[in-house]
């Protein structure tokens, strides 16, 4: 069977901050309390025009599942690995803590948790995918922002969206090859 | 001015060094019984903290002494050859209260030890660095071995290829930030070479105050020959000084013009933000300007006057790599981030981290002042 490239698609006109992805992410993840553990969150953007006429989005944000990422090559001892279908994980076990991955990330993706004793991150929620079901911010997102799928097929929802509109990534400048994808 | 003229009495000496060391113990304790994140200031933005910069000091030390120890036993430079054992020995301790910082940084090292073997990842700099220090290590005890017997030819051998450790091994310390293109402050085949270049410096200074006080025990005058000594060191501090002066202007200089995003933000904060205070006062008042003044100057060019600048530059150059490793983290990597003050991320340390250093510090010194005690370091020349 032909290995998958899973990715993301966002609609961020549609993201209303309501923050139930960070929620349901939590919850699903078992990501421990704390203002400084979670695996994804939502970026508010600079606040845009005058008084009375003004605009703001909103970036829903997690771990870009890079294509080129550099937490994977300066992990010391292999922890950061990519898995067939493009996925970027930790394996809890050979996490050595030494944060090398946190200080080279451009995205902010990574936290230490103190519970599991490694740096965790957004997995696609492995534990879901494989089993059929959509990640749980996916699932959960009352205005569907979020759009979870398979690249290399081409008649999967992220790529007949890619190739309908426009698209965008962050910091395309730094080499990463995202697959977080915005299309605005 | 008296300050430090003698060394102080040894009690005295191993009294303090105690204390930090018990100091160091409660920090410990305290990381061990309450977890990382309850005592470290730390963040998720600012992974790495006082913790990681004193375990750079310490390893710039230790590649000094290495590199100036060999300009007698490797490179010739008879003036040199009484400091070997000395600075070998002071190399090894620093390297290892080094490792001993970086340890409890890591919530692992035990890990560390087991997948850096079973699951090596070439393509990081923290295994080169990790495995080149260890070699380093191994060189280091070689080379004092050889030493301490009198086996000269061993010893040089050791230290010629101690020194190609040496060099390989910190110019990688550099590569461990340099090659983070996500910190542009850091990024760039600049540290690499700073870090050469600010090791020399770092050595230098500590050589000068080893060979001070190793002779000012009893207040008797100091043989011609470390006097002469004395002399020579400083105007070649003041060199590798000079030198350094050129490398801070040039990483100023880039940072500022143009305003490169995010490395023109880190610029700013050296100079004129948060960690303004210890760049002006410790880096360039302490670290480089008394430092030159003392030693480009005659009158002050004795030997109290170099190890004065040895003890400065030592203090400033902390501060060094303080501020190189908490700047390159102040730039947020994403916007919206709440908590920011004048657009920057915030870190100080806790009193845990700081016990810890000065655990780490006062070790090094401890274990040396025994050694000092204990071996035979005076040469055979
Ligand atoms: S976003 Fe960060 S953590 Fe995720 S793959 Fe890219 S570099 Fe790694
Ligand atoms: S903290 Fe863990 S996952 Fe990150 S680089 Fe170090 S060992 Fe790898
Ligand atoms: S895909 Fe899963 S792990 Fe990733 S942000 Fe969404 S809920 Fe969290």
């Amino acid at each position: 069977m032909k290995n998958k490239r899973f990715a993301m698609v966002l609609d961020t006109r549609r993201c209303i901050d309501c923050k139930a992805c960070t929620v349901a992410c939590k919850a699903e993840n078992d990501v421990p309390l704390g203002p400084e553990n979670y695996r994804n969150w939502v970026g508010e953007e600079k606040l845009r025009g005058k008084y009375p006429n003004l605009g703001q989005s909103n970036t829903p944000c997690q771990c870009q599942h890079c294509g080129n990422p550099p937490c994977a090559h300066v992990c010391p001892t292999k922890a950061t690995e990519v898995n067939s279908d493009g996925i970027v994980h930790v394996v809890a076990d050979k996490c050595i803590g030494c944060k090398y991955c946190m200080t080279a990330c451009p995205y902010n993706a990574r936290y230490y948790n103190e519970e599991t004793e490694a740096v965790d991150k957004c997995t696609f929620c492995t534990q879901r995918i494989y089993a059929g079901r959509l990640p749980a911010c996916v699932e959960t997102c009352p205005t569907k922002v979020r759009v979870f799928g398979d690249l290399n097929d081409p008649n999967s929802e992220v790529s007949k969206l890619l190739t309908k509109y426009p698209s965008r990534v962050l910091k395309e400048s730094q080499g990463t090859k995202p697959y977080l994808i915005y299309i605005i | 001015m008296t300050l430090l003229k003698h060394r102080p009495s040894f009690k005295l000496w191993v009294g303090v060094l105690a204390i930090g060391v018990v100091i160091g113990i409660a920090g410990a304790l305290n990381v061990l019984l309450n977890g990382h994140s309850a005592v470290y200031n730390v963040t998720r933005e600012i992974p790495w903290g006082i913790l990681i910069a004193t375990y750079v000091f310490l390893v710039v030390s230790s590649t000094g002494l290495c590199l100036v120890s060999s300009l007698g036993h490797v490179f010739g430079i008879e003036k040199f050859d009484f400091i070997g054992k000395r600075a070998i020995i002071l190399a090894i301790l620093t390297l290892l209260c080094g490792f001993g910082a970086i340890g409890m940084e890591l919530t692992h090292p035990i890990r560390m030890g087991l997948y850096t073997i079973l699951s090596p990842n070439f393509s990081s700099p923290i295994w080169w660095m990790g495995t080149l220090y260890g070699l380093y290590l191994v060189l280091l005890c070689a080379e004092l071995f050889f030493l301490m017997k009198g086996m000269h030819k061993g010893a040089f051998a050791m230290g010629m290829i101690g020194f190609i450790a040496a060099i390989t091994a910190h110019s990688n310390l550099g590569a461990v930030f340099g090659l983070l293109e996500a910190r542009p402050y850091w990024h760039g085949s600049f540290l690499p070479i700073y870090f050469i270049v600010s090791a020399l410096v770092s050595g230098g200074a500590i050589v000068s105050m080893i060979v001070y006080f190793n002779h000012k025990t009893t207040g008797e005058p100091m043989p011609q020959k470390y006097e002469d000594f004395m002399g020579t060191l400083g105007k070649l501090q003041a060199l590798f000084l000079l030198i350094l002066v050129f490398f801070v202007v040039w990483k100023i200089i880039p940072g500022l013009y143009g305003h490169p995003p995010e490395k023109y933000e880190a610029t700013v904060a050296v100079l004129s933000g948060p960690l303004a205070f210890n760049f002006w006062f410790f880096e360039v008042m302490l670290g480089l300007a008394i430092p030159v003044i003392l030693l480009l100057n005659k009158k002050t060019r004795t030997p109290y006057g170099v190890m004065m600048a040895g003890l400065s530059s030592t203090v400033g150059i902390f501060f060094m790599r303080y501020d190189l490793v908490i700047a390159g983290q102040l730039v947020s990597m994403r916007e919206g981030t709440a908590d920011l003050v004048g657009g920057l991320l915030q870190y100080s340390p806790s009193v845990t981290e700081i016990a810890i250093v000065i655990g780490a510090i006062s070790t090094c010194l401890l274990l040396y002042t025994i050694a000092e005690r204990l071996l035979p370091l005076e040469s055979d020349h």
